[in-house]
């Protein structure tokens, strides 16, 4: 190292000492802190200044939290590959069938960008659709409900394993002999049927059970017994003069439900309108339809019934008098004179009832009922699944399958049966939900729903349908066919073996794809489903039937209650309990939401203290009720006082009070089949008890009768239908005087009208006397218009959604304050006889929606014209422009505008389907979901409207007769509905306006509606 | 300036007065500081409406649904409270107006309070028409602005856009009207002011008015135009209001006989108001000199009359009901099918407030006595409640078809908002009377000689008054 210095300066090498100070300092200068600490002119001579710095500051933060706010973006991607398919905005419909073992139906199912979406009747092959086959689309999405994932014990297994598992476990079972049990519920499915029996093949020890929910194994027995084949009889009610039903509710569930035959024989132009006596208990749908309805309670049905054979047959077996002995000779005289054309069907489940029935259409000749051609849509046989329940009890079976069924949910001692799978070897549920059953088993096995299966059915002898998948399986799911293929030894997936099953043994040469394009096949002859209908259980043969008879007579012991157990339109046998369409769907005669209910006469509602009262808040309240069956006691049923309902008789229904799996919403009423012992739907001696509390009841429809309002239910007798005039009697116009004259209502005009004559202009016409109420068209509605659901606690205060509904009225003991007037009755008191129904009254559905007034008194008084006329006659709603003000509502005589009082969708208070990104795939991507503060109501479908001339544009034609269609009108099942084009004289609703008995509701407000009811026809003329 | 009046006539203004204590009574309780009984009412006004705000918040934040209404009843208290309202204001214009036009002196006493609550009682009611809406955020739709919504437009044949356009004319009219009479009373708080800042206030409120006789005559000639403008605007605002329900096709609400029928009900509601502010108010604020048994009287006088009018509105209306044996009209808000419904109540509160109670007036010393004419304007100011209550709720609890028969039950969200718009009115009422000339003090003063008690007496004793 060298000892050279470096220096800078002079100073410093010399050692200067302020130079030495100045190098311990880093500056030279003090800073100048107060230049941007504070003293204000250096501060404002610098570039940057202190408010600069702030405001650069405030600037930054500002735009950096601005976008941080940015809303939510959503993409739509388009395809990158379009399937060739499906084209986005364009609806595909698919033909399938369901049939899920209570509800059966050739159905076309409309998806749109591969979402089903909506389901309606497949006309071309006779289809028909109620409420909950239109819903059971919404059921697909039911993330809640819907098994996801095959489990064991609860936990996530994969399907390898699980085959695996549990096909070693059948092996041993089959090595050691011991019986195992496949409890299904009615299959209808002759590949499903064949596929079952390859399965017993390949483990003998599995004998197959069926069960239904709701039984009809009596009629099934009987005719075996009769006839020697188990099996339904098949009826065509278009053939029938006189119908007579002993508790029958054929129009509802009844063996699968008959409303399109039946309504076929009520036409009366044709002069070949039906006379229909219906002696039941409860009011049901069919009751309310029938031309003239005798309360019976089902131990007077039952000598009702002999009282029939008797006079049919001329036997004279001893039975004993009912309240209505002169009605039922009149009934039989009547039946007798049709002959042929005559049909008695009952809807006792009890084998000699059904027998009793058999004998008298044998007696008749009755050409209504068919007992070659069997209808299969119920197989469940009782005393095997009786059978089955004593051996779990004892333990005589090891192994236990269930597909489709929940016996712990639906047999009436669900904890014996509990018990029994317990002790079981091997117990599997394949199942399309989670219910009791699932998760009381070993292995839960997610099974798809039928929008994502292949299938096929047999309803009716001869008469097929294919199922089709519309849907890629959404959850780790797989059909049960396929699984029992796996099960059962084979490797061809259930498609191929569909494919060639059919091939093989239905199609005789037709084309395969046709089949499946059309979703339906009909065979001359023969039937692949012969496997187990011709079963055991034939020695009741030899039971005469005056044994029978009088064996029914003896079913009751003393003067108890009597309890009829039925299903109700919307939640059936409670497959579809969690489906918030139908749970907010009204009963058709109740009107009742959300609930099941103890249904009380009038006359015993006074007997044991029960009443209805309305509420301040518009809703009403029942009182609650202790039914005991048996030592089994339903607690709290609330109970509903019905008109009809006869004495001594009680009515409950099935279906409601589940709650496993279901959101807490939907688990309403209460649980019926703890007293549906052995699937017998009448319980004798039945004890009720009222107990504290009120229950509160959600029904969009308190006042039950028009209170004097005649105008605006019309109803004929068939006679004067044909020999009065009209217009002076049954069907008279409102002519309003004008310059002195008497004139046509729509001939009184402050303004002149435009031209409707010119392109469409929409009619939607009304038959009150083929609607039968069941309310099909009300979820078809629901389905294509995304009417929210509500809940109960707002359809209780009076806000359902409904755009369209179906008014249920009473008749009242007299009908005019004339008529009160003469009954002695004056001021307040003629406003009760009036306002309540009478004991026995007669019912009228009339399905009401927006009429789409050509003077619409909505239209006038919206301050903003957010609501106005279309040149097609639809009254148009701008739910963009609408403020609210709920004017047009106030000002509608139809009250069917509907106002968004909250926030539907998207929020938490109302969990429903639009709050879960599952149940908003059934949304339709055609119509808007409305905000709250909006009004919304029936657009008469109008996105359908335009689709249909947009597509008749687009293939260069015109619109073609009877082309225009809205949801409600494709899902009328009984052709009630009937839309289309006036200005189009080949429609058939231009015809129909016309018509004799085409009237208008609330003719004199002069709102000239563009929706035509027609009068109601009774054939109170016997036959 | 003041004609003669005849000693026989009560005096109007009580007591041994000079102009200068006319000043000093009407200006004592801007000057002074409020009492205990001020603040205490206050206090529950602004209470009251700091709750009703929070329940017009929660109904704006959550949706209609927190009020009572249902798919059949799309009006209740809502509307019911906006014609209410509106019915208060109408006293006001009709007092300052119509009998400024018919020389009526004795207005002179209760024109400037009357208006007042006529302007404060439209602040509530036009709140209604804002808040009943679904979206209040989009109402300003029915104000026909050019807008970028294409050629979108109100739509004309509404009433209740007839609404919009009655209610703002009216609000605007009467607040220039009041305004324009309190100018030389704020102009003489101005000149008494001591404090600067209360001084340049007033100075402001006052548009600088000097007091020359170039002031007076202009003030004169503006007070008739806008009382010939006011006039028609009296029967107007609740003509159409009455059209809100009269062209629609509701039985009980499609009647012809609604415009002159809710005028009078309006009347007669707004003098109730008048009755019992009045009442409070010359107790509270010591004007017993001011507002003497003869307002009083007078006033009920006027109840008696447009009461009267509503008694036969509402005899009409039920016969027609029953008359035209149509049953769609067994159930309107006036026949049997209401009396004996469900809402029975409703009704006879109606009859009993509205036409039986104020049928006392008839007897001279209730109609004279101040606790009587409290309590019965108390009466009416209910019964005329329930009468809009009872034709919106009832007529549209039994609508043309019976499926749709319902009722309604109100929420408390419904109550709050109610009882938030009295809190409302009162808290601008009480900040009103300590902050404006309560009288119209310069009025007064022009008629001291011949109405005044002192110069009665004088002019009886045989000492003229200088005029003469």
């Amino acid at each position: 190292m060298s000892n050279k210095k470096y220096w800078q300066s002079v100073e410093e090498l010399k050692g200067n000492a302020v130079l030495e100070g100045l190098k311990q300092k880093e500056f030279v200068e003090k800073l100048p802190t107060d230049v941007f600490l504070g003293d204000k002119e250096t501060l404002e001579a610098s570039s940057t200044t202190r408010r600069d710095f702030l405001k650069y500051v405030g600037f930054s933060t500002a735009v950096a939290s601005l976008a941080s706010c940015e809303g939510p973006i959503r993409k739509a991607i388009p395809y990158v590959v379009k399937p060739d398919v499906n084209t986005v905005g364009i609806a595909d419909w698919y033909a399938s069938t369901i049939a899920n073992g209570f509800d059966y139906a050739n159905v076309l199912v409309k998806t749109r960008e591969g979402r089903p979406i909506q389901i309606m009747p497949n006309k071309e092959a006779n289809g028909t659709t109620n409420a909950r086959i239109q819903a059971s689309v919404l059921s697909l999405y039911d993330e809640h409900l819907r098994l996801k994932e095959p489990t064991k014990e609860g936990k996530k297994i994969t399907w390898s394993s699980a085959d695996s598992e549990i096909i070693a476990k059948l092996k041993t079972l089959q090595a050691a002999n011991k019986p195992v049990v496949l409890l299904t519920g009615t299959i209808i499915s002759p590949s499903a049927k064949k596929i079952i029996s390859q399965l017993i093949t390949a483990y003998p020890n599995i004998q197959h059970i069926s069960y239904d929910a709701v039984s009809e194994s009596a009629t099934a027995d009987a005719m075996k017994a009769v006839y020697g084949k188990r099996g339904l009889p098949n009826y065509d009610f278009s053939k029938a003069k006189v119908i007579a039903s002993i508790g029958a509710d054929f129009l509802g569930d009844w063996q699968g439900g008959y409303a399109k035959s039946y309504t076929a024989s009520r036409i009366p132009e044709e002069g070949k309108m039906s006379y229909h006596v219906q002696l039941e208990s409860n009011m049901s749908l069919t009751g309310a339809n029938a031309d003239r309805r005798i309360g019976l309670k089902p131990s007077e049905q039952v000598s009702a019934l002999i009282s029939l054979y008797n006079e049919i047959t001329g036997a004279s077996i001893a039975t004993k008098p009912t309240v209505a002995e002169k009605e039922i000779q009149a009934l039989a005289s009547a039946l007798k004179k049709a002959g042929s054309k005559a049909v008695v069907v009952t809807g006792l489940n009890d084998v000699n009832a059904q027998r009793i029935a058999l004998e008298i259409n044998k007696a008749l000749n009755s050409e209504v009922i068919d007992i070659k051609k069997l209808s299969y849509v119920r197989q469940g046989n009782d005393a095997q699944v009786a059978q089955l329940q004593a051996d779990l009890k004892s333990g005589a079976i090891s192994g236990l399958i269930t597909y489709n069924v929940n016996p712990l949910y639906t047999l009436a001692n669900a904890t014996d049966f509990a018990e029994g799978i317990k002790k079981l070897d091997l117990s599997v549920a394949l199942s399309v939900e989670n219910d009791e059953t699932a998760n009381a088993m070993q292995y839960a096995l997610p099974v798809s729903h039928f929008l994502e299966s292949w299938g096929d059915a047999m309803p009716t002898e001869g008469n097929f349908g294919l199922t089709q998948p519309t849907i890629k399986p959404l959850f780790n799911t797989r059909q049960a066919e396929d699984t029992f293929l796996k099960w059962s030894g084979d490797t061809t997936n259930y498609y191929d073996f569909l494919k060639s099953f059919w091939n093989d043994e239905i199609l005789e040469g037709t084309s395969w794809n046709k089949v499946l394009q059309d979703g339906f096949y009909t065979k001359a002859s023969g039937s692949p489903m012969t496997v187990d209908l011709s079963e055991t259980n034939s020695e009741e043969s030899a039971v005469s039937i005056s044994e029978a008879a009088s064996a029914l007579l003896n079913n009751k012991k003393g003067n108890a209650y009597e309890l009829q157990l039925y299903t109700s339109t919307a939640i059936g046998d409670g497959k579809l309990a969690n489906n918030p369409w139908l749970q907010e769907l009204p009963d058709p005669i109740t009107r009742v939401t959300w609930d099941n209910y103890l249904a009380v006469s009038m006359a015993d509602a006074e007997k044991l203290g029960f009443s209805n009262p309305v509420q301040d808040n518009g809703a009403i309240n029942g009182n609650y009720a202790n039914v005991t069956v048996n030592g089994v006691t339903l607690k709290n049923v609330p109970v509903i006082v019905q008109p009809g309902q006869a004495n001594g008789s009680v009515g409950l229904a099935l279906g409601y009070g589940r709650k496993q799996g279901l959101k807490e919403a939907m688990q309403v009423g209460v649980n019926a089949y703890p007293v549906y012992f052995g699937g017998n739907n009448v319980q004798y001696n039945v004890s009720i008890e009222k107990v504290a509390g009120w229950h509160h009841f959600a029904c969009p429809q308190v006042q039950s009768t028009v209170a004097g309002r005649t105008e605006i239910i019309r109803e004929v007798s068939l006679h004067d239908l044909h020999h009065e005039d009209p217009q002076e009697s049954w069907n008279a116009k409102f002519k309003p005087s004008y310059d002195h004259k008497e004139v046509a209502a729509e001939k009184v005009d402050l303004w002149d009208g435009f031209n409707r004559e010119i392109g469409h202009h929409f009619n939607l016409s009304i038959d009150l006397s083929t609607c039968t109420g069941c309310g099909a068209c009300v979820i078809a509605c629901h389905a294509e218009n995304n009417v929210p659901v509500v809940g109960k606690k707002e359809v209780r205060v009076g806000r359902d959604m409904h755009w369209l509904r179906i008014d249920r009225y009473y008749s009242s003991k007299v009908e005019t304050r004339e008529e009160a007037k003469k009954m002695g009755l004056s001021g307040g008191d003629y406003f009760d006889v009036l306002e309540n129904p009478a004991e026995n009254p007669t019912v009228v559905f009339q399905p009401m929606m927006c009429q789409h007034c050509n003077h619409a008194p909505c239209e006038t008084v919206c301050p903003v014209a957010a609501t106005s006329h279309g040149r097609q006659g639809q009254n148009q709603m701008a739910y963009n422009r609408c403020v609210g003000t709920r004017y047009c509502a106030n000002n509608c005589p139809y009250r069917v505008r509907r106002f968004n009082w909250f926030n539907y969708a998207q929020n938490k208070e109302f969990d429903f389907n639009m709050n879960d990104d599952y149940g908003r795939m059934v949304l339709n991507p055609d119509v808007v979901v409305r905000s709250r503060g909006v009004m919304e109501k029936c657009s008469m479908c109008i996105q359908m409207t335009q689709a249909t001339i947009l597509k008749a544009k687009k293939e260069g034609r015109a619109v073609k007769t009877d082309e225009f269609q809205t949801a409600c009108s494709s899902a009328c099942t009984t052709g009630a509905m009937v839309f289309g084009d006036i200005n189009n004289k080949e429609d058939k609703v231009t015809k129909l306006k016309e018509d004799k008995r085409a009237y208008h509701v609330l003719e004199s407000v002069a709102t000239q509606p563009n929706v035509v009811y027609q009068v109601k026809v009774n054939n109170t003329h016997k036959a | 300036m003041s004609h003669y009046e005849a000693p026989i006539r009560e005096p109007l203004v009580i007591g041994e007065k000079s102009y200068h204590d006319i000043t000093e009574d009407i200006a004592r309780p801007i000057e002074g500081k409020a009492n205990k009984n001020w603040y205490m009412a206050f206090y529950i006004a602004l209470a009251a409406m700091l709750w009703g705000f929070g329940c017009i918040f929660y109904t704006v934040g959550i949706g209609i649904g927190v009020w009572g209404l249902n798919k059949n009843i799309g009006w209740a208290w809502d509307i019911t409270n906006f014609v209410w309202w509106v019915g208060i204001g109408h006293a006001g214009t009709l007092i300052s107006a119509v009998l400024l036009l018919f020389r009526q002196k004795w207005r002179m006493a209760i024109n400037r309070s009357a208006e007042a609550m006529t302007i404060f009682a439209v602040f509530q009611a036009g709140l209604f028409p804002i808040i009943h809406m679904g979206r209040p955020w989009n109402g300003y739709w029915v104000l026909p602005i050019p807008n970028q919504f294409g050629s979108l437009w109100v739509n004309f044949n509404s009433p209740l856009l007839w609404d919009v356009f009655a209610i703002s004319t009216y609000l605007s009219v009467s607040l220039v009207f009041w305004w324009t009479g309190l100018l030389p009373d704020f102009a003489m708080i101005r000149d008494r002011a001591t404090k600067p800042f209360q001084k340049k206030i007033y100075s402001l409120l006052s548009f600088g008015w000097s007091g020359r006789a170039k002031d007076w005559q202009r003030f004169e000639e503006v007070s008739l135009v806008l009382a010939g403008l006011a006039t028609p605007l009296v029967l107007s605002v609740h003509t159409i209001v009455s059209m809100d329900f009269a062209t629609s096709i509701n039985p009980g609400w499609h009647s012809t006989i609604f415009p002159p029928y809710f005028v009078a009900g309006a009347i007669f509601s707004g003098f109730a108001m008048v009755q019992t502010l009045l009442g409070i108010m010359r107790k509270v604020t010591h004007l017993e000199d001011y507002i003497t048994r003869l307002h009083i009287e007078y006033m009920n006088m006027v109840i008696i009359l447009t009461g009267g009018i509503v008694a036969v509105a509402y005899a009409t209306e039920f016969f027609i009901a029953w008359y035209t044996g149509s049953p769609y009209e067994n159930y309107t808000y006036m026949s049997v099918g209401a009396a004996t419904g469900p809402y029975g109540w409703a009704f006879w509160s109606l009859i009993l407030f509205n036409i039986l109670i104020p049928q006392l007036l008839w007897i001279k010393k209730i109609r004279r006595s101040f606790i009587w004419s409290f309590i019965i304007s108390i009466a009416i100011n209910i019964g005329m409640w329930f009468e809009r209550f009872d034709i919106i709720a009832i007529v549209l609890s039994k609508g043309h078809l019976p499926s749709t028969w319902w009722r309604f039950e109100p929420t408390f969200v419904d109550v709050g908002i109610f009882i938030g718009t009295i809190g409302f009115f009162f808290v601008l009422f009480l900040l009103y009377a300590r902050t404006f000339p309560v009288i119209a003090q310069a009025e007064v003063k022009t008629i001291m000689k011949s109405s005044g008690e002192h110069y009665k007496k004088l002019r009886e004793q045989g000492i003229h008054g200088e005029n003469h």
